[in-house]
């Protein structure tokens, strides 16, 4: 099913420090595609999981609309809107077994009780929690317990599967297994499905696409590959990707970009008037090391393991930047040596507004 | 084999000396009941009766209409008790779930009410009673306790306690407000009810002084009041009158036999909840 979502806007009673109402989500529109994985991403406070109980029903909206294919479902109840919710917490009925949760949505539709044990059953297989239908969700562990919401949200076919931070009560294992293991249960239960967290390494492994929020404004919305590559502004720029891009402080020249504490000029071009103050972003893979002549003049600092790769830490005047090096590569402190930007990976924006320059 | 400890020896002595202690005058009301007059008063007592017979019961069932009165007892008190506990569970559910102006200075008030105490409520109480024309039946013992302010303060507190998600969980998958109350609230929230509902019964079960009051023909008394009128009829007959007394402690006495588990777990939960 198709998400359509128009200008909408949730203000709340409370007020912030300056006596303004908190607007949780200011005028979002967007579009999800039926079928598809979308991530709710940003950092608390963003309006992302505003954004997900307004979409589930639990939070009336302010102002705008909420379209599920062509039907307007902005003031439907949620038990009226046919989506199923995994919260943060499970929230399982502690009384209930494994089975009693999963058939609950089934038996307040008054579907018979054969029909309910039997549909649950088929979604415990898909989930691999048909081992523990007679337990308590106390005796499950927490990646169970939450196989058994995921479930439960699943089984009255729900046009719309939402997910509220489901990886963040997870250890760090059990974090990665869980998932793919979304992932998959998502392909093959084919439900459009929309998910929150503040982690963007989880968003980008396995969305189709995100929605990048900052104080209920949403940055940017696309193709998970394409806001990587090609962020909007300099917050998503900052927000996506680990490494963190590296961020050097300067001016545009006629020729380029001027990094502060050096004269030595990166060839960049942009349509930004000469002198005005720009952030050069650049990937740690789009910085390269050479020995040689070619590019800008830098220091080495160190050079430290993030597990398979070797990152290189330089001044480049009164930058610090960090690109991957080769795991021999000959770490002498203090030497200066040559650095080029590659094409891709590489961004300028104005240093006041992030607004992004090319 | 299990070695048992000198201390464990002591603490299970005193336990069941204490036990004794506390379970004696329910052993001897039932003895003398079975003595006949003359060994009931005999000297020195004897433990364990001659002749046991059950001919004091015989006179008790005789002289009074106990199986009358007993009848009316269960009758107050189920239906005293689960009117109260369904009143508590919706009191409580709306004070706690539903939002609405004025919601808690309401409730405030509501529990500032417990600090009027029952004796001055009885005079009101008789009153209405009288001017409804109720004096003087079954009606007139149950309208006044089918709700209870302490109760619904206690479970308005459990609910409380219940957290946010499970609420709107239950809402995403498809349940009102009603089906949510009865499907989630109430089981989870059973050995609450469990220990409401027993204490209410029990306190149902022995209310004496308002049903004097507004109960007049033997048709329509209870058991506590049966007993007070009975200790007339029987004269200073104790073994008639400890007949009688058994008569309306033994209900009791199996109702907390089987029920024994669920108070104390219900009692030590609402206390570790505090």
């Amino acid at each position: 099913m198709k998400v359509t979502i128009k200008n909408l806007t949730k203000k709340f009673a409370s007020r912030d420090k300056n006596g303004e109402p908190v607007i949780a989500v200011n005028n979002l529109t967007a579009e999800f595609e039926s079928g598809k994985l979308i991530a709710l991403l940003g950092p608390s406070g963003c309006g992302k999981s505003t954004m997900l109980n307004m979409l589930s029903g639990i939070l009336p909206v302010t102002s705008g609309k909420i379209y599920f294919d062509d039907t307007d479902v902005t003031d439907l109840t949620p038990d009226k809107r046919e989506v199923g919710l995994v919260f943060q917490n499970y929230a399982l009925y502690p009384h209930m077994t494994v089975l009693q949760n999963i058939c609950f949505p089934l038996k307040i539709k008054k579907v018979p009780k054969d029909e309910r044990i039997a549909r649950a059953k088929k979604i415990a297989r898909m989930v691999h929690i048909d081992e523990y239908l007679n337990r308590l969700p106390k005796e499950l562990s927490g990646g169970q317990q939450q196989r058994v919401a995921i479930a439960r949200a699943l089984v009255k076919n729900p046009k719309l599967l939402l997910l509220d931070e489901p990886l963040s009560n997870l250890d760090a294992k059990l974090r990665l297994e869980m998932r793919e293991e979304i992932r998959r249960i998502q392909r093959e239960s084919g439900v459009t499905t929309v998910f929150v967290t503040h982690d963007q390494e989880e968003a980008t492994s396995i969305s189709d696409y995100i929605v990048l929020m900052k104080l209920g404004v949403m940055q940017q919305f696309s193709a998970t590959r394409d806001i990587y590559n090609n962020p909007a502004n300099l917050f998503v720029a900052d927000f996506i990707g680990n490494p963190t891009i590296n961020q050097l402080h300067g001016e545009y020249t006629s020729s380029g970009f001027k990094p502060d504490g050096t004269d030595e000029i990166i060839p960049i071009k942009a349509d930004v008037a000469e002198g005005t103050r720009t952030i050069l972003a650049a990937r740690a893979e789009s910085v390269t090391f050479n020995k040689g002549e070619n590019g800008i003049s830098a220091k080495v600092n160190d050079m430290y393991s993030s597990g398979k790769d070797w990152l290189l830490n330089i001044d480049i005047g009164n930058n610090n930047l960090r690109g991957y090096c080769d795991a021999d590569y000959e770490l002498i402190p203090d030497e200066i040596i040559k650095v080029q930007f590659k094409d891709k990976g590489v961004f300028l924006f104005d240093e006041k507004s992030g607004e992004r320059y090319c | 084999m299990k070695k048992i400890s000198a201390g464990r020896i002591i603490t299970y002595v005193l336990l069941a000396i204490g036990g004794f202690i506390m379970v004696f005058p329910f052993i001897w009301m039932l003895i003398s009941s079975l003595k006949t007059w003359a060994e009931c008063g005999s000297m020195p007592p004897t433990w364990w009766p001659h002749n046991p017979t059950l001919e004091n019961y015989i006179y008790a069932f005789k002289t009074a209409p106990f199986l009358k009165y007993f009848r009316n007892s269960v009758i107050v008190t189920i239906v005293c008790t689960a009117a109260t506990m369904f009143n508590t569970i919706l009191c409580a559910f709306t004070f706690s779930r539903l939002k609405f102006p004025g919601r808690d200075i309401i409730f405030s008030l509501m529990v500032s009410l417990m600090m009027i105490p029952y004796e001055m409520l009885i005079i009101t109480n008789y009153t209405t009673i009288v001017k409804m024309g109720l004096y003087d039946t079954l009606v007139a013992l149950i309208i006044p306790f089918t709700s209870s302010i302490f109760y619904t303060y206690i479970l308005r507190n459990f609910f409380l306690s219940i957290p946010d998600s499970l609420y709107y969980s239950a809402r995403v998958d498809g349940a009102s407000d009603w089906q949510y109350l009865w499907e989630v609230m109430v089981p989870i929230a059973k050995p609450s009810l469990v220990t409401i509902g027993l204490l209410d019964a029990l306190a149902c079960w022995n209310s004496f002084m308002w049903s004097i009051l507004v109960v007049g023909s033997v048709d329509n008394r209870t058991l506590p009041f049966g007993l007070f009128a009975f200790t007339d009829q029987a004269g200073v007959r104790f073994e008639r009158l400890m007949a009688g007394s058994s008569i309306v402690v033994i209900p009791v006495i199996i109702l907390f036999l089987f029920c024994r588990k669920q108070i104390v777990t219900g009692v030590s939960k609402g206390g570790m909840k505090g």
